[in-house]
């Protein structure tokens, strides 16, 4: 009788074992799933679109549409001679350059033409394909003092820091009012 | 004689109980096994639905690993990079002029050449400002193709032509997509 006790005690912790296995498989599959790392190709379309969008727009110029040719130069740099002329006069009513908006067709100071020149370039393009973003151009007048923005950023969606999202790194222009870091993150 | 029928009826008791012992015992194990048996079919069940889906996962990942290859060769082609003379070329820069031309080109040697650096893929230049223009460079889809991967990046176009003193930089993006 005793044997045949322990026999179906040793039954019935060996069908207690399988239960358990069992159950580590199925725990082992689920922790695969749920620890799946984002696929590769997402964040390198991420980070490489973040810089490339950036890249690109700072050497965007200016179109002969816009009217804004100042008299000897050509057509005015996005990232260079529209920036800079924002962060001269951005207190000022008037600017050097004042060119035809792309949306609004109406002749603006630097500051607007920009904010109106980005958010159309972004929208056509990232926006396009359902992107959130945000981009930020802020002036430090000298070393140690707060950023300033010389526009108001440009948001689409938004990419607060506790989403995952790219940057483009830091797209820095010296101008004579100080230094313009200008920025662009991207998420999805 | 009364004596041996009562022993006998105690022994066919006794074996009764033990008959209906041994055959709750039974119905005990064939339930276990029964409820073993489920539970593993579950298991091979859920075993192949997931083995299924990371074998499509790997599918879309490596179109993905295509994806990203293509588009890599479209921006860092010698054949629509901005160069000037043994300068480094710009980066994420396309020349109007060798789009307009390459457009012609990459369709002439469509199969001959071009198809061993894309396979199935279509490669497509937009320019958003100033202009809309379109290049279509490159258009080869599977055909019945059940799966495709778009990719896309932002480039600047530059127009030797259209500046005055300096050329005029256009923004576009290259919109590659590949198929399987």
């Amino acid at each position: 009788m005793g044997i045949k006790k322990n026999v179906r005690g040793q039954m019935e912790a060996v069908g207690l074992v399988v239960i358990v296995i069992l159950i580590a498989l199925g725990m082992l599959f689920m922790a695969t799933f749920a620890l799946k790392s984002e696929p590769q190709k997402k964040i390198f379309t991420r980070k490489g679109l973040a810089y490339s969008t950036m890249s690109a727009l700072m050497k965007t110029t200016v179109s002969e549409k816009a009217a804004c040719y100042s008299l000897s130069q050509g057509a005015p740099k996005i990232g260079g001679d529209v920036i800079e002329d924002c962060a001269k006069y951005r207190d000022v009513d008037t600017s050097i350059y004042q060119c035809i908006g792309p949306t609004s067709g109406k002749a603006l100071h630097s500051c607007d033409f920009l904010a109106e020149m980005i958010a159309y370039t972004l929208g056509t393009t990232l926006g396009s394909w359902n992107k959130n973003y945000e981009f930020h151009a802020q002036l430090i007048p000298f070393q140690g003092e707060e950023p300033i923005d010389i526009i108001e950023p440009i948001i689409a969606g938004g990419c607060p820091k506790w989403k995952e999202r790219d940057s483009s790194g830091l797209f820095p222009i010296n101008t004579e009012a100080g230094l313009v870091e200008n920025s662009l993150y991207l998420c999805d | 004689m009364r004596e041996i029928a009562e022993e006998d009826g105690n022994k066919n008791m006794k074996n009764r109980r033990l008959n209906r012992q041994g055959q709750l015992q039974m119905t005990e194990t064939i339930a276990i096994l029964f409820i073993f048996f489920i539970l593993l079919l579950f298991g091979i069940i859920f075993y192949f639905r997931y083995q299924k889906v990371a074998f499509q996962e790997k599918q879309e990942e490596l179109l993905a690993v295509r994806a990203m290859e293509s588009t890599l060769k479209v921006l860092f082609m010698p054949e629509l990079i901005c160069s000037r003379g043994e300068a480094e070329p710009e980066d994420n820069c396309f020349d109007v002029l060798k789009l307009n031309a390459t457009q012609k080109t990459m369709q002439q040697y469509l199969d001959e050449y071009y198809f061993e650096i894309f396979s199935y893929a279509t490669v497509t230049v937009q320019e958003t400002y100033p202009e809309n223009k379109t290049w279509v460079l490159y258009d080869k889809p599977k055909p019945e193709f059940t799966r495709k991967e778009p990719t896309f990046f932002v480039v600047t176009l530059r127009d030797e032509l259209a500046g005055k003193d300096q050329p005029e930089y256009g923004f576009g993006y290259v919109a590659v997509t590949v198929y399987s």
